[in-house]
């Protein structure tokens, strides 16, 4: 959970359907589309083997178009014969989705584009059908899940300390195409108004889980959530409720304002593409509790030492972290590093 | 490996928490055998029609602890474009076919979709179909490679399926899977007592239910638990059912808050009597849900409610007090008859079960400690129950919904006015409880109603302490 300057690898999922996508060892850069497609409508079942009297993996040989290949109605999709030629056309115009073992094909209508952006500045060190994988540098920051499609843009202090409330009112449409860092917590209102201004995501500490629930569905969990279409982004830093930024994540956040960066939600990882000697986090990491009703977490700044067992209200024993707040469980706090 | 015996050398298991593992036996450098979670697996299921071979997929998923990513049947009306949709979607690493006596054409449908939707990152695919299907489903799986197996309905093709699934979550270390580990402590147990024997283990991540008596084990594991899997339970109970058994009001976003983060934070402590009751209504429905889930997958689900020795483990049976371990498994379960609730001391149990994985038997011996000995009754008028122990006889009436707690001494032995029966049991270290609520439990549902009745509940086996004290 502390900044980073790595090689870092993304994965990022194809939906059924592409058409173009980027070749291994291509450079690209966050924000590039690395694949494009179509989204399926409904399908029709098209008899070709069998019109054509050839054996199912005879097929391909004798077809006019390749899988996948976007067709017009009545175009020849399959031909045999020359003088007594058999053929088969597309009934419907759509793409070649598909073809069955038993050599049909199926057909289906086109309804919708998408294509998928990159989210590291790199290489594409593999590409297939369902996934492509970029390997790159940059400045990492890994929370603890995100939620929303991948965004792209440059990054924004939207508070001016850790601990504030990223609140509606400080958002507008001038922050169009940025990334907002709030502070210690961010309420769904923020993020809905972020997302309807244009913004490209939201970062910060915590988010109400309620608010992620309004937001993302009622299936919305405490893991990570990537998603398509029209979606705010959020990624949580640190947890949910309230969780004020420590200084050593906090400060290069406000340093590397207006840097280009990317959020993968996937693996819950901001990505800023500055130079390696653009910040310098402090060698030592920060520690962060949760609090004891677990509705909120927050760093431990000051100075601590590890105590001895002891039983808690709930008649939990634990050996503890004594804090200048009284003792924490020494399994309730945890290294950023 | 070192085997253990009663009086030979002890093997050293390791045994994984939610982050952190424990060594238990002599050895310092290193261990015998390592109990772990395994990885996740998600799994499609693609069968036909017939509610024989649904349960008998769903079953066989519980079984390997296995997470149902996506469940298609020749039932249904969408596309093969949607199916395929859905499968790239759920990203699957082991598929089960199950094809119906013919229906051929509709379960190659399926495979078609799941060729064309995963062909790019094929998943290990399982099959159960006749001979002449079987061909057909090849060529559709072409190239996905698949293996056949027998059918998931029977206890053979079943135990196939979940060797195969727990072989894909084992990964290549050698290790012992907590869910293998807790069905051959259940063996182990209801051998040496020669009862039927129910173990629940309730963790940071998993929950099972394992029921054996005699050959028979009658297993059930999913992937909710009281940490990191404490968000599935709120996504598949619902948070409604987790907070209806917290003994206090909480608004249900801050309820929320709590278990998304308890579920990012492995081995988290409940310093707060509030976060104890959380951790405790979560086990109750992660417990519940299982049972439910077994029982639509045509588990015998009253062989599991009637089991005579219930044992907890894991966190469950960790809690500070053992009345909090009783309460969380009378109130999830849902048990009926009598039971001797027990539970398992600091991980000897699963270290047992590990054993016995790899040897022939094992020592299962002072692995338990005796909790209460449960009396679950549905009086239709008041009733009496009479509790003899070491200290004499203690005669009480029981009236319907009454929770009570007769605390024992030495040997203790229960009968109800009009019954012949005896039960007894020794050793309880909290005695006999009374259980008159009914089943299924019925809570009000409004909060003001609700709490009191919670309340009282946890009060009447003195199991929750009160802020600032115990109660």
């Amino acid at each position: 959970m502390t900044w980073q300057f790595n090689e870092w690898h993304t994965t990022h999922a194809l939906p059924l359907g592409a058409t173009k996508r980027a070749e291994v060892g291509a450079r690209v850069r966050a924000g590039d589309i690395i694949a494009s497609g179509t989204t399926y409508g409904s399908a029709v079942r098209v008899a070709a083997a069998r019109r054509l009297g050839v054996a199912p993996d005879d097929l391909a040989r004798v077809m006019r178009v390749p899988l996948g290949a976007e067709v017009e109605k009545g175009a020849i999709i399959a031909r045999t014969g020359r003088r007594f030629a058999r053929a088969v056309s597309a009934p419907i115009e759509g793409r070649v989705a598909h073809i069955r073992a038993d050599g049909d094909l199926e057909l289906a209508t086109i309804v919708d584009r998408w294509t998928v952006r990159a989210t590291l500045d790199g290489i594409v060190k593999s590409s297939d059908d369902s996934e492509i994988v970029i390997e790159g540098f940059a400045w990492g920051l890994q929370g603890v899940a995100a939620y929303g499609p991948d965004a792209f843009g440059d990054l924004t202090l939207a508070v001016e300390t850790a601990g504030m409330e990223l609140q509606p009112s400080r958002i507008d449409v001038r922050q169009q195409g940025r990334i907002l860092v709030g502070g210690a917590r961010s309420g769904a209102e923020s993020i809905a108004r972020a997302h309807a201004c244009g913004a490209a995501a939201v970062v910060a500490g915590a988010v109400p889980a309620s608010g992620l629930r309004v937001l993302f569905g009622d299936d919305t969990g405490a893991h990570s959530k990537p998603m398509r279409g029209d979606m705010p982004t959020v990624l949580c830093l640190l947890g949910f409720g309230n969780a004020p930024l420590p200084a050593s994540l906090f400060a290069p956040l406000a340093e590397l304002a207006g840097t280009r960066a990317a959020i993968h939600s996937a693996s819950a990882r901001l990505f800023v593409f500055a130079a390696r000697d653009a910040i310098r986090p402090p060698a030592q990491s920060p520690s962060l509790a949760l609090v004891s009703d677990w509705g909120a977490l927050r760093p431990l700044e000051g100075s601590v030492t590890l105590g001895e067992e002891m039983a808690f209200p709930s008649e939990m024993s634990a050996r503890v972290v004594v804090t200048a707040d009284g003792p924490i469980p020494a399994a309730n706090v945890r290294s950023l590093a | 490996m070192t085997v253990a015996t009663t009086a030979g050398p002890r093997a050293t298991v390791d045994v994984a928490h939610e982050a952190t593992s424990i060594r238990i036996g002599p050895r310092t450098d290193g261990a015998d055998l390592t109990v772990t979670y395994g990885e996740p697996l998600r799994l499609a299921v693609l069968v036909g029609r017939d509610p024989v071979n649904i349960a008998a997929a769903h079953a066989a998923a519980l079984g390997a602890n296995a997470d149902i990513v996506a469940s298609l049947g020749t039932a249904g009306t969408a596309s093969l474009v949607d199916r395929a949709t859905v499968l790239r979607e759920a990203r699957p690493q082991a598929a089960l076919v199950i094809a119906d006596k013919g229906d051929t054409s509709a379960i190659v449908e399926l495979v078609e979709a799941l060729r064309l939707g995963c062909a790019s990152h094929p998943p290990s695919v399982f099959v159960h179909a006749d001979e002449k299907a079987r061909v057909r489903i090849a060529a559709s799986a072409s190239p996905m490679h698949f293996e056949a197996l027998p059918s998931p309905a029977t206890a053979g093709g079943r135990e196939a399926i979940v060797a195969r699934l727990r072989a894909l979550r084992r990964g290549a270390g050698d290790v012992v899977l907590r869910d293998e580990a807790i069905e051959s402590a259940a063996r182990a147990l209801a051998a040496a007592s020669g009862r039927a024997t129910l173990v629940v283990d309730v963790t940071g991540a998993n929950t099972s239910l394992v029921c054996a008596s005699g050959a028979t084990v009658i297993a059930a594991h999913s992937h909710m638990g009281i940490g990191p899997g404490a968000d599935r339970v709120v996504a598949r109970a619902g948070l409604d059912r987790v907070r209806r058994w917290i003994p206090r009001p909480i608004d249900a976003p801050a309820l929320l808050e709590r278990v998304f983060n308890r579920a990012r934070w492995p081995d988290a402590v409940a310093t707060s009597p509030l976060t104890l009751a959380l951790e405790m209504s979560l086990a109750r429905e992660a417990i519940a849900h299982l049972v439910r889930d077994a029982r639509r997958a045509g588990l015998d689900v009253d062989a599991i409610r009637g089991a005579e020795i219930v044992v907890a483990t894991g966190d469950l049976a960790r809690f500070p007090r053992p009345a909090q371990t009783a309460l969380v498994a009378i109130d999830g379960l849902a048990g009926e008859g009598t039971q001797l609730i027990t539970r398992e001391l600091a991980d000897a149990l699963i270290v047992q079960g590990a054993i016995a994985t790899r040897a022939a038997s094992a020592d299962v011996a002072g692995t338990t400690e005796a909790i209460a000995l449960v009396l679950t009754v549905a009086p239709k008028r008041s009733t009496t129950v009479t509790v003899t122990d070491a200290n004499g006889t203690v005669e009480e009436r029981v009236g319907r919904g009454a929770l009570f707690l007769v605390p024992t001494t030495g040997q203790a032995q229960i009968a109800l006015s009009g019954q012949t029966e005896r039960y007894t049991a020794s050793g309880l270290s909290l005695g006999v409880i009374v259980d008159a609520r009914g089943r299924p439990l019925e809570l009000p549902q409004r909060d003001a109603e609700r709490v009191p009745v919670i309340a009282r509940w946890y009060s009447a086996l003195a199991a929750l302490p009160i802020d600032g004290g115990a109660a």
